[in-house]
C-alpha cells in the first residue's frame, strides 16, 4: 500500500527528528558521564568541613592498595533525643565523603530501631555505633568517641579522627613500642587523673603505638648497666621532677648515639638531662609568658607555630595547641653541621621569660623589666642528628631524632581534652619520632554543630514573620496590583 | 538576543499584572517559611538544610504549575501559530519563556533570603553553605522549569501540562529512594539520574562539577526536547 505524500513527509521528518533527538540526548548523557568521572569539587563551607584531611586520604589510599573491600556500617542515634538529627546527619555526611574518596570503601547507614537484625548480626547493642570491617579484621567506634561537648557546650563531631584511627588499626600489622620513662616523678601512662597520660596512651594505641612504662632499674638485671630495651621505637620523658642517675643518663646518651628517638617534655625547674647538655639545648630559669594568653590562664601563653611537619597543618587550620606553665628553652644560636633545629612552638614578639615570681593570676601576665628577660621565647624544637665523627650520633648508625618541649602538661589527660590541636600534635610528635613521616597531618579536626538559641518567644516571633507576615505582604501586593488594574 | 529580551519582558509583564503571580509567590513563601520554621525548631540548628530538601520536593510540584501556561495557553488562545510564523525563532521563544520562569524563580528565592538573616540574628550560620544551597536550588529551578516547559509544549490544556510536568519529574525524585526495591548496586546507578542526591552536596557546602553538570544537562535536554516539539509542528 503506497503511503500518501503527507505521511511520507511526516515519516521522513519524524524519523530524522527522532534520530537527531536521540543522538543529542545520548551526547549530553555522555558529557554528563565524563563530568561524573572527572569530578572537581569546591568545599565552600567555613573551615572546609566536608573536605577530608590529608591523613584520611593517605589512609584511604593505603586501603585501596590492598584492594580489599572496607565496609563501614553506622547505626543511627536514638530517636527523639535532642541532637539525634544533627548527629545522624554528621555521620551520614562523613560516610558520603569516605565513599566518594575511595573505591574500596562501602558505607551503610542503618536505622537502629528498624533494622535490629543487622545490629544483632554485628553484635551491636548501642545507638550511634560504627563498625569498620575489612575481611576478618574489625574495629568498633563507640558513639561517645564520635561526639563530644565543646568548651561552650556545643556538640562537636570527631568522626573523621575516629575513622582515621580505626583505619590505622586496620592498616598496621606491627605494633611499635614507645617507652615512657618512670621513677623520677614523670607523668604516668596508667594514671587516668587530670595529670596522667592514660588518654595519650589510648590515643597512641589506636595509631598502633604502644606506650609502655620504663623503669631502668626494674627492667635491668641487678648490677647490670641499664639500657633502653631493644624493641623501643622511641623513649618518652614526660615531666621528670627528680634527677636521673648517671647510669640512666648514659643509657639515654647511648640510645641516641645509636640513632634512637626521644621526646623530652620538661617543666620549669626540671632536672638536667645530659643529652640536651651535649646538644647545647638548655632550660632557662623562669616561666615563659606572653601578652596573648588563653584567658583566664596567665600561665598558658598562646603559642606561635614554627615550620615543621608536625605543626604545619595545625598552623594552616588555625588549631591551637594549649601548653601550660612552660619552661623557656635556650636553643643553640648556630647549630653544628650534624644537627638541624626546627622550632615547633615559640612566643609572640611580646613574649618574655618571667622571673618575677608568680605570674599574675586571674588576669593578663605582666612584663617587669627589673626581673624578666625579653622574648621571643622558644617553647619546643625538633632536633635531627645525623651521624658524624664530631657529633652525638656515631657514624654508621641511623639518624637520631629528639623532640624537646618546655612543657609536659600539654599531653596530660586534662589538656589533651582541652586544646583543639593537642591530640593532633601528640599523634604527629610520636609519628615524627618513629619515622612515620608520611602520616604527619591532622588526625581529624572536630566540626562543631552550629546551634540556635531560641526561646519560646523567639520561636513565636520567627513563626509570625516567616509563616504569616512575609506571605501576607506578597498577597497584599498582589491584591493592590489587581485593584489598580481594575480601577483603570 | 533581542527577540529573547523582548519576549522576556512581555512574559514578565503578563505575569505580574495578574494577581496569580503574587498568589503563587505568597503560597511558595508560606510553604518555604513553614519548612524553615519546622527545620530550625526540630533540629535547633542554624542551618537551612531541612528546608532546602523539602523545598526542592515542593518545587517539583509547584514549578510545573508556573510553567504550564507558557505554550499550552498560547495554543489554546490561537496565538501560537502567530508566534511560529513571526520572525522570532523557536530557540528565542523557548529561551524567552524559560528565562521569564527563571526570573520568577529568582524572586521566589530572593523572598526566602529573610531566613538566613533570621539565622544570623539568632545564631551563627555557615554562609558558605547557605550560598551553595541557593546555587543548588537555583539549578533545581532551572531543571524543573525546563521540564515544565516541555510538558507545556505537548498539549493545549494547561492543567494537563501542569500534571504532565509533575509526572515527568516525579520519577527523578522517586528513583533516588528505590534501594529497598532494586538493591544497592542498581541504586548507585539510579542515584546518578535521581534529582535529590545531586542537591545534597550543595546543601553541605560542596559544589561538585558533576552535580552542576547534571542540572545543566537536565535543563538542556528538556529545553532541546521542547525545541523539537515546537519544530515538529512545522511538519506534523
Amino acid at each position: 500500500m503506497a503511503l500518501s505524500r503527507d505521511v511520507q513527509r511526516a515519516l521522513a521528518y519524524g524519523g530524522n527528528a527522532t534520530v537527531v533527538t536521540a543522538l543529542v540526548v545520548l551526547l549530553v548523557g555522555a558529557l554528563y558521564g565524563v563530568a561524573d568521572r572527572n569530578r572537581v569539587t569546591a568545599d565552600l563551607s567555613e573551615g572546609q568541613e566536608n573536605t577530608l584531611q590529608i591523613d584520611t586520604l593517605n589512609k584511604l589510599e593505603l586501603l585501596e592498595g590492598d584492594e580489599q573491600l572496607v565496609t563501614v556500617t553506622a547505626f543511627s542515634h536514638q530517636e527523639g533525643k535532642r541532637d539525634t538529627y544533627v548527629k545522624d546527619r554528621e555521620v551520614k555526611d562523613l560516610l558520603v565523603e569516605l565513599e566518594r574518596a575511595s573505591s574500596v570503601v562501602n558505607t551503610e547507614f542503618i536505622e537502629f530501631d528498624r533494622e535490629r537484625l543487622t545490629a544483632e548480626k554485628l553484635g551491636v547493642t548501642e545507638y550511634g555505633h560504627v563498625v569498620i570491617q575489612r575481611g576478618e579484621e574489625r574495629v568498633d567506634i563507640r558513639a561517645r568517641e564520635l561526639f563530644r561537648k565543646g568548651p561552650d557546650g556545643e556538640v562537636q563531631f570527631l568522626g573523621e579522627g575516629a575513622f582515621n584511627r580505626a583505619a590505622a588499626q586496620i592498616l598496621s600489622d606491627r605494633q611499635r613500642v614507645i617507652y615512657s620513662l618512670q621513677g623520677h616523678g614523670e607523668k604516668s601512662v596508667s594514671d587516668s587523673g587530670p595529670q596522667g597520660l592514660s588518654d595519650l596512651s589510648s590515643l597512641l594505641d589506636k595509631e598502633n603505638y604502644r606506650l609502655k612504662p620504663l623503669d631502668f632499674f626494674q627492667a635491668s638485671e641487678p648490677g647490670a648497666i641499664p639500657i633502653v630495651p631493644l624493641d623501643a621505637a622511641g623513649v618518652l620523658i614526660a615531666g621528670p621532677t627528680g634527677p636521673l642517675t648517671d647510669a640512666e643518663q648514659d643509657a639515654l646518651v647511648g640510645y641516641v648515639a645509636g640513632g634512637g628517638a626521644l621526646l623530652i617534655a620538661l617543666d620549669p625547674r626540671a632536672p638536667e638531662i645530659d643529652i640536651l647538655d651535649d646538644l647545647n639545648v638548655r632550660i632557662a630559669t623562669g616561666v615563659a609568658a606572653d601578652k596573648r594568653v588563653y584567658y583566664p590562664h596567665p600561665d598558658r601563653p598562646v603559642p606561635q607555630y614554627g615550620r615543621h611537619g608536625t605543626v604545619d597543618e595545625l598552623r594552616e587550620q588555625k588549631l591551637a595547641t594549649v601548653l601550660a606553665h612552660i619552661a623557656p628553652l635556650r636553643l643553640p644560636a648556630t647549630a653544628p653541621e650534624w644537627m638541624t633545629v626546627d622550632v615547633l612552638f615559640k612566643s609572640s614578639r611580646d613574649g618574655w621569660i618571667d622571673r618575677g615570681g608568680e605570674l599574675e593570676v586571674g588576669g593578663l601576665a605582666r612584663y617587669e623589666p627589673e626581673f624578666d628577660l625579653p622574648g621571643p621565647v622558644d617553647y619546643g624544637a625538633a632536633l635531627t642528628l645525623t651521624p658524624d665523627e664530631n657529633g652525638v650520633v656515631e657514624p654508621g648508625n641511623r639518624v637520631a631524632r629528639i623532640m624537646v618541649l618546655g612543657d609536659s602538661d600539654w599531653m596530660s589527660n586534662e589538656l589533651l581534652a582541652t586544646g583543639p590541636g593537642n591530640g593532633s600534635f601528640a599523634v604527629n610528635a610520636f609519628r615524627w619520632m618513629v619515622w612515620d613521616d608520611a602520616r604527619l597531618s591532622l588526625i581529624g579536626a572536630p566540626t562543631a554543630v552550629r546551634r540556635l538559641a531560641l526561646t519560646e518567644e523567639d520561636q513565636g516571633r520567627i513563626r509570625f514573620l516567616v509563616v504569616f507576615l512575609l506571605p501576607l505582604l506578597i498577597l497584599i501586593s498582589g491584591a493592590a496590583v489587581w485593584a489598580s488594574r481594575r480601577g483603570r | 538576543m533581542r527577540a529573547v529580551w523582548t519576549l522576556l519582558k512581555k512574559e514578565l509583564k503578563v505575569t505580574f499584572v495578574t494577581p496569580l503571580a503574587y498568589v503563587f509567590l505568597g503560597v511558595f513563601l508560606f510553604l518555604a517559611g513553614l519548612f524553615f520554621y519546622m527545620g530550625i525548631v526540630m533540629t535547633g540548628e542554624a542551618s537551612l538544610r531541612v528546608m532546602m530538601g523539602n523545598l526542592a520536593i515542593s518545587l517539583l510540584f509547584v514549578l510545573p504549575m508556573l510553567t504550564m501556561r507558557h505554550f499550552a495557553e498560547e495554543q489554546k488562545a490561537g496565538t501560537f501559530e502567530l508566534l511560529m510564523t513571526s520572525p522570532i525563532s523557536p530557540v528565542a521563544l523557548i529561551l524567552g519563556k524559560w528565562l521569564s520562569s527563571m526570573v520568577m524563580c529568582s524572586l521566589m528565592l530572593i523572598g526566602t533570603l529573610v531566613f538566613p538573616i533570621v539565622l544570623e540574628v539568632y545564631g551563627d550560620p555557615d554562609w558558605g553553605i547557605i550560598f551553595t544551597s541557593y546555587i543548588g536550588l537555583f539549578l533545581v529551578c532551572g531543571a524543573f522549569t525546563a521540564a515544565g516547559l516541555f510538558a507545556s509544549s505537548l498539549t493545549n490544556d494547561q492543567v494537563a501540562a501542569g500534571m504532565g510536568g509533575i509526572v515527568l519529574l516525579l520519577p527523578f525524585w522517586l528513583i533516588g529512594n528505590a534501594d529497598a526495591l532494586v538493591g544497592d548496586g542498581l541504586q548507585d546507578w539510579l542515584d546518578k539520574l535521581a534529582l535529590l542526591p545531586h542537591l545534597r552536596g550543595f546543601t553541605r557546602g560542596v559544589v561538585d562539577s558533576a552535580d552542576v553538570a547534571y542540572f545543566v544537562a537536565f535543563a538542556f535536554v528538556f529545553l532541546f526536547l521542547t525545541y523539537r516539539t515546537l519544530e515538529s509542528r512545522r511538519w506534523r
